[in-house]
């Protein structure tokens, strides 16, 4: 409830709940919670097998959260034992959206930075926190969604199949993309068809990867990863390697990018164009769904990109190909959340009322009440959520009916 | 006539470096709070940040009026410092008559007042030598134009 960045959990009868209007997604109450009090959303394998052909869209950064030695073309083999039809490069996709960003940034006149709508928790962070940036937020669709697109398109063409034949399912290190898969932040259809988390997908692909490597067997498919563009992005050089000559300025982190938002708020981040913001500190490698360390996947991806050209001829005749003919813009706008429709002088009101609340609670911020700090409890109070005897130490009663409920004894 | 929602005073401290800005911070936190819009906020900010510079800087001690009406936001800080003989002289940016050692923190540029100017939509500045200094700002709330 405490760690909550925007204060979005209540505890009530013994329960958490959280209120999705102000939930960003974060994930940071699944790692907090030691006892599995909140679960993630995520898609079941069952879930897939109505349909007819599923091809898989990896994170790039699933490449890294294997043992030293497996190479890319191994673990999409291990990706089709586990039962996907083909998998999806998208080396290209994400080269298309490098160069559509840097149209949009050339012609943007508006106010300054813009902001990457990549990691969906920066954007309900935004829409939640900083609802008067949602203008700034680059409306074009991030990489995954276009990659989803295409591949769909591809082998409905390729095998003459209806797209809602074709599952295009992406495999996430966090379950903030599966939710904005299943729940985009613009109240849209995504191109994804769901999400399945490397954890999900671990222990089968690598033991398939494994007797691949061992038996010296020739990989069934081509090269997946054919430059090192798709794997650098993903460590640590972010988009502003490729959208250049933009004042860049990439952060990770969620209470650094919280500090940043803050600093731009102030005034004090003027001179920067294009922001890429991480919910997860050091990028999407440290997702709550991944199952490597952190500082070791981010060496093996590094050492994979070595290997590898920065460009190959392939991606760029098929990145040069499909720009122009494809629409990358996001489908609706983003948003302000939770809609604000109180008149100024209510607001004035209610944040005195408040106030008042505040000066008679004990501000230990000990979250018995059901709330993360006695600020959050007056707040509730003053909109009627909650009542001033939820604190111990303005009512007995709270506190004898706590003991019943947390102390087997008392019972 | 403006409706009067909210009115706080605070008391500024001359030569509290280490408190300095606190005030403000406190200004624009309420602000936000209300969800006023961020341009008003950063304005506002400037305004109440720069005079209360100014109070550290030079004068024993100051009061800041803060006064939020429904259509607009007062900022009115009024001291018991040395005053300014030539008003005119002191509102041209760069004129300082900082100390090296105000300088060496990083103030004193001789842009506060300019600054604070700039950022409100009426200004006016009255002083008078051996008494103190009197700052009033008012900036329009964005939906008042």
């Amino acid at each position: 409830m405490r760690v909550c960045p925007t204060h979005a959990i209540r505890v009530k009868d013994a329960k958490a709940q959280y209120r999705s209007e102000t939930c960003i997604d974060c994930g940071v109450c699944l790692t907090a919670c030691s006892r599995d009090a909140i679960g993630a959303t995520t898609t079941s394998v069952e879930d897939l097998s109505r349909f007819k052909f599923k091809v898989a869209v990896p994170s790039p950064v699933l490449f890294g959260q294997f043992p030293i030695g497996i190479t890319p073309a191994q673990i999409v083999d291990g990706l089709l034992e586990f039962g996907f039809d083909a998998v999806w490069d998208y080396s290209v996709d994400i080269n298309l959206v490098a160069r559509a960003i840097q149209q949009y940034v050339d012609q943007w006149t508006g106010p300054t930075p813009l902001i990457s709508v990549s990691c969906p928790v920066v954007v309900r962070l935004v829409q939640v926190l900083y609802p008067a940036m949602v203008g700034q937020l680059i409306t074009i669709q991030p990489a995954r969604e276009i990659a989803g697109r295409e591949a769909k398109r591809h082998f409905s063409t390729k095998f003459g199949l209806r797209e809602d034949e074709i599952a295009a399912i992406y495999i996430t290190p966090c379950q903030a993309k599966t939710i904005s898969i299943l729940q985009p932040a613009e109240g849209v259809v995504s191109n994804l068809d769901g999400a399945l988390g490397f954890r999900e997908i671990y222990n089968r692909v690598l033991a398939c990867a494994s007797l691949k490597r061992s038996d010296g067997s020739k990989n069934s498919q081509p090269p997946i990863v054919r430059n090192s563009g798709l794997l650098r992005t993903h460590v640590s050089e972010g988009m502003g390697r490729l959208v250049q000559q933009h004042r860049y300025l990439q952060v990770t982190g969620l209470s650094n990018t919280i500090q940043v938002f803050n600093d731009i708020e102030k005034g004090k981040l003027r001179n920067v164009g294009f922001l890429e913001a991480y919910s997860c500190w050091s990028g999407c490698a440290g997702g709550n769904l991944t199952v490597a360390n952190l500082y070791v996947a981010g060496t093996t991806l590094r050492a994979q990109a070595r290997s590898l050209p920065e460009m190959d001829p392939v991606t760029e005749a098929e990145v040069e190909r499909r720009f122009s003919t494809e629409d990358f813009s996001l489908k609706a706008p983003v948003r302000p959340r939770p809609a604000r429709e109180t008149a100024l002088k209510e607001r004035v009101h209610m944040r005195q009322l408040a106030e008042d609340v505040l000066a008679t609670l004990p501000g230990l911020d000990c979250g018995l009440c059901g709330a993360p700090t006695c600020k959050e409890l007056a707040k509730d109070v003053s909109l009627g959520d909650a009542s001033k005897d939820d604190c111990v130490f303005l009512s007995e009663h709270r506190l004898q009916e706590l003991r019943r409920v947390y102390v087997r004894s008392a019972a | 006539m403006p409706e009067e929602l909210l009115r706080r005073t605070f008391e500024i401290q001359g030569r509290d470096f280490e408190n300095a800005g606190e005030r403000s911070a406190q200004v624009t936190t309420i602000l936000k709070d209300l969800d006023v819009d961020p341009n008003t906020v950063l304005r506002v900010g400037v305004v109440a940040f720069e005079a209360e510079m100014n109070v550290v800087m030079y004068a024993q001690r100051a009061t800041l009026t803060f006064v939020l009406t429904d259509q607009e936001i007062v900022v009115e800080v009024a001291d018991d410092g040395p005053g300014i003989p030539d008003i005119e002289l002191a509102m041209q940016p760069g004129y300082s008559t900082a100390s090296d050692e105000m300088r060496e923190m990083g103030f004193g540029y001789g842009l506060g007042l300019p600054n604070i100017r700039k950022n409100s939509d009426v200004f006016s500045l009255q002083s008078e030598v051996g008494k103190g200094t009197r700052v009033y700002s008012k900036v329009r709330l964005a939906s008042y134009g």
